[in-house]
């Protein structure tokens, strides 16, 4: 059991650590300081040790903030992987979310908070399910492979999106570019109280943005593992992810399972979406179009390996080098975009398994019995599960 | 009734035309590349990050040497070394290539801004100068052709070179014994090898062309049609290549015209003080017509029955 559990661990931390000594090095090549840097990161991720007199309790929130909408898009990818197929278009379901939820808000902004909280969250919810449905329902119709068409569908949301607040009906006001503001009823509270009675680490606690979606995401990693391990409609993902022949003999409609297992994920990462408008910004702007949080969803999947814990620690992860970033950049003059060179470098080596060919390759590591851990199916292009399902 | 009419005014003008093929090339290189790839069996979404790396390393070549063509054939060799890195880790380690290519955007796009604020500082890159940008190039004679020497014999020396790019990878793929050899690996690896071909070395040499070709349509955005360099200047461009290259069925001549279509598309936003439709939903034609195609609604487009999938030497 604890060998098992250290091979399973072996492959995300191995992977993050040797991303990080290759990051290292891209920084020293150019001329950079790579301790300082990671330092810098350290502090704006976690509030440890900070040099440039960063309040480590903001830090944090800062941190919690980003981490939030990582875990529902995180699942949003995770889940699909489960039934063999790849959704990268958590982006695009994202969006899609945030935009129905915004929309919601907008429209009803008089209703109370406990009528229209639920209705913008459930709103968004809906638009990512629809946005990642159409993936689904080509895919089990005619076998479309859901990459490519959540891949159209990534774009066909960005654009909808600029139309909707440059020159169209969400715009605020011309020359804008975002939308009216949602009504109060339909934001997230902030986790502490929004006054200056409290003060934490020297700050009046109204500067912290940490909110209430902490919960909601929490709540939506333990209802993922549930889905996934105590539910007839997981069994049936994950039977569909091993074979989908040998679903079909078991009497699971293939194709009833794609398009339900897409409109869940998009659910999830539509949520995020919404999250993100009613816990922080409220409404739509120009920040959306270069949002990456679908994208970085991905990573959080594959290196959380497709579980709930691991999706949330992996999100930890990924929440602290985005809030370390704008710190890197300030403290030691490393450009933030650091953290994508080394999220790409985590992708890279979870993908091809580096750490697992280092151990075989070092004596007395590499075990005979050493097999890859456990990745999730990672859909493969055209194996049976991108065939188009024929049902008996 | 008015933007129909503009449109239609539009349309039978020679600038839009010579708009177009300019738009369209710069798709047509990186989705000729994607082709070849797939042709091979290695799936690449990675064109954007190629093209995006490319069109970086052209500008800071061009800005240090003022020589286009110097600056295209490093803006080549750096979409080839990003290709090269996509190459090494799903065909030797037999990654999933859709991950790996996922992971070259992200690296090109923190790459490319981590480098500008390394070597330029929080400036901007700095602007190349006329004389260094790569040449517009009347053929003598046939641009004064009415019409057609507008939008044929008055371009980019990049458009010339891309389309004889794009008849010999037709010849090459359906012609030569090369092409038959890299669809071979692409449709039965087994079978290929079996019968004397190395899959790897066709895979490699496949996959690292997509990097050359989407290397140069970097070098073409950002030192013919523009003159610098901004972060993430590719803007989808990329992935527009990847569904020309689906909707044209994985065939050169297929993609060229999906990529008239979307350059179409392209030049009519450009010119969009003329009608009055939102850009932005322009802007999503593309990638709606690419769903139309692959919804079956146009005929079935299906990839090459080995896309995908890694090659393990001696598997059934």
């Amino acid at each position: 059991m604890v060998r098992r559990l250290t091979t399973g661990l072996a492959m995300p931390l191995g992977s993050v650590l040797l991303a990080f000594v290759l990051g290292g090095l891209i920084v020293a090549a150019t001329g950079g300081n790579p301790f300082s840097a990671y330092a810098a990161l350290v502090c704006g991720g976690f509030g440890i040790g900070c040099a440039g007199g960063e309040n480590p309790g903001l830090q944090i929130s800062n941190t919690i903030v980003f981490v939030i909408p990582l875990i529902t898009a995180g699942i949003a990818v995770a889940l699909p992987f489960r039934a063999g197929l790849f959704n990268i278009g958590a982006e695009g379901q994202l969006l899609a979310g945030s935009i129905a939820c915004t929309a919601i808000g907008i429209k009803f902004s008089s209703l109370p908070s406990p009528i229209l909280l639920p209705m913008v969250l459930v709103g968004g919810m809906v638009g990512g399910a629809l946005w990642a449905g159409v993936a689904g329902v080509l895919k089990a119709t005619i076998g479309a492979h859901e990459v490519v068409t959540t891949i159209m569908m990534n774009y066909i949301a960005q654009w909808f999106l600029r139309y909707l607040i440059v020159g169209g009906p969400l715009q605020l006001a011309p020359g804008t570019s975002k939308s009216s503001p949602i009504g109060a009823g339909a934001r997230l509270a902030t986790l502490l109280p929004n006054d200056n009675s409290l003060i934490i680490l020297g700050l009046p606690s109204s500067v912290f943005r940490v909110h209430t979606g902490l919960l909601i995401a929490l709540a939506a990693a333990a209802g993922f593992a549930f889905l996934l391990w105590r539910t007839s409609l997981g069994y049936e993902i994950r039977a569909v992810g091993q074979s989908q022949k040998a679903a079909r003999y078991a009497g699971i409609s293939v194709r009833r399972t794609i398009i339900v297992t897409m409109l869940i994920a998009g659910g999830f990462a539509g949520l995020a979406g919404a999250i993100e408008i009613a816990g922080v910004d409220h409404n739509l702007t120009d920040k959306y179009f270069s949002d990456t949080t679908g994208f970085d969803a991905i990573a959080v999947a594959l290196l959380g390996l497709g579980s709930a814990v691991g999706i949330v620690l992996a999100a930890i992860l990924f929440g602290a080098l985005h809030a370390g970033g704008s710190v890197m950049q300030a403290d030691a003059g490393i450009s933030g975009n650091l953290v994508f060179i080394l999220q790409a470098l985590i992708l890279f080596s979870i993908a091809a398994n580096f750490v697992g060919a280092i151990r075989q390759r070092i004596p007395g590591l590499g075990r005979p019995t050493a097999l890859p851990p456990d990745l999730p199916p990672a859909a493969p292009m055209m194996t049976e599960a991108a065939a188009p399902p024929t049902e008996a | 009734m008015s933007a129909i009419g503009d449109i239609l005014h539009l349309l039978i003008t020679a600038n839009l035309w010579q708009a177009t093929l300019a738009a369209a090339i710069l798709l047509l290189l990186p989705a000729l590349g994607g082709t070849i790839s797939e042709r091979s069996g290695v799936v690449n979404i990675a064109m954007e990050g190629m093209m995006l790396t490319g069109a970086f390393f052209g500008v800071a070549a061009d800005l240090a040497w003022h020589n286009p063509w110097l600056a295209t054939g490093v803006a080549m060799l750096a979409g080839a070394l990003m290709a090269m890195v996509h190459a090494v880790v799903s065909i030797q380690f037999r990654a999933d290539q859709i991950v790996s290519g996922i992971a070259i955007n992200i690296f090109a796009a923190g790459l490319t801004v981590f480098l500008i604020n390394r070597i330029y500082g929080l400036q901007d890159v700095g602007h190349v100068d006329q004389s260094a940008l790569l040449p517009n190039i009347n053929v003598p004679g046939l641009d004064q052709i009415p019409f057609l020497g507008k939008v044929f014999f008055q371009q980019n020396v990049i458009v010339y070179v891309a389309l004889v790019l794009l008849v010999l990878t037709h010849l090459v793929l359906f012609r030569t014994r090369l092409g038959l050899r890299i669809r071979a690996v692409g449709e039965h690896p087994q079978a290929a090898d079996t019968a004397g071909i190395n899959v790897f070395a066709i895979r490699y040499g496949a996959v690292v062309t997509s990097g050359l070709l989407s290397g140069l349509s970097g070098a073409f955005l950002a030192i013919g049609i523009s003159n610098t360099f901004v972060p993430n200047m590719t803007d989808g461009r990329g992935y527009i290549a990847l569904a020309a290259m689906i909707f044209g069925k994985w065939t050169p001549f297929g993609a060229f015209v999906a990529c008239l279509i979307f350059g179409l598309g392209q030049a009519i936003y450009d010119n969009n003080s003329i009608i009055h439709i939102s850009p932005y939903l322009l802007s999503m034609l593309p990638y709606l017509l690419t769903l139309i195609v692959l919804a079956g609604l146009v005929g079935r487009s299906i990839p090459p029955a080995a896309d995908g999938l890694p090659y393990v030497p001696g598997s059934e």
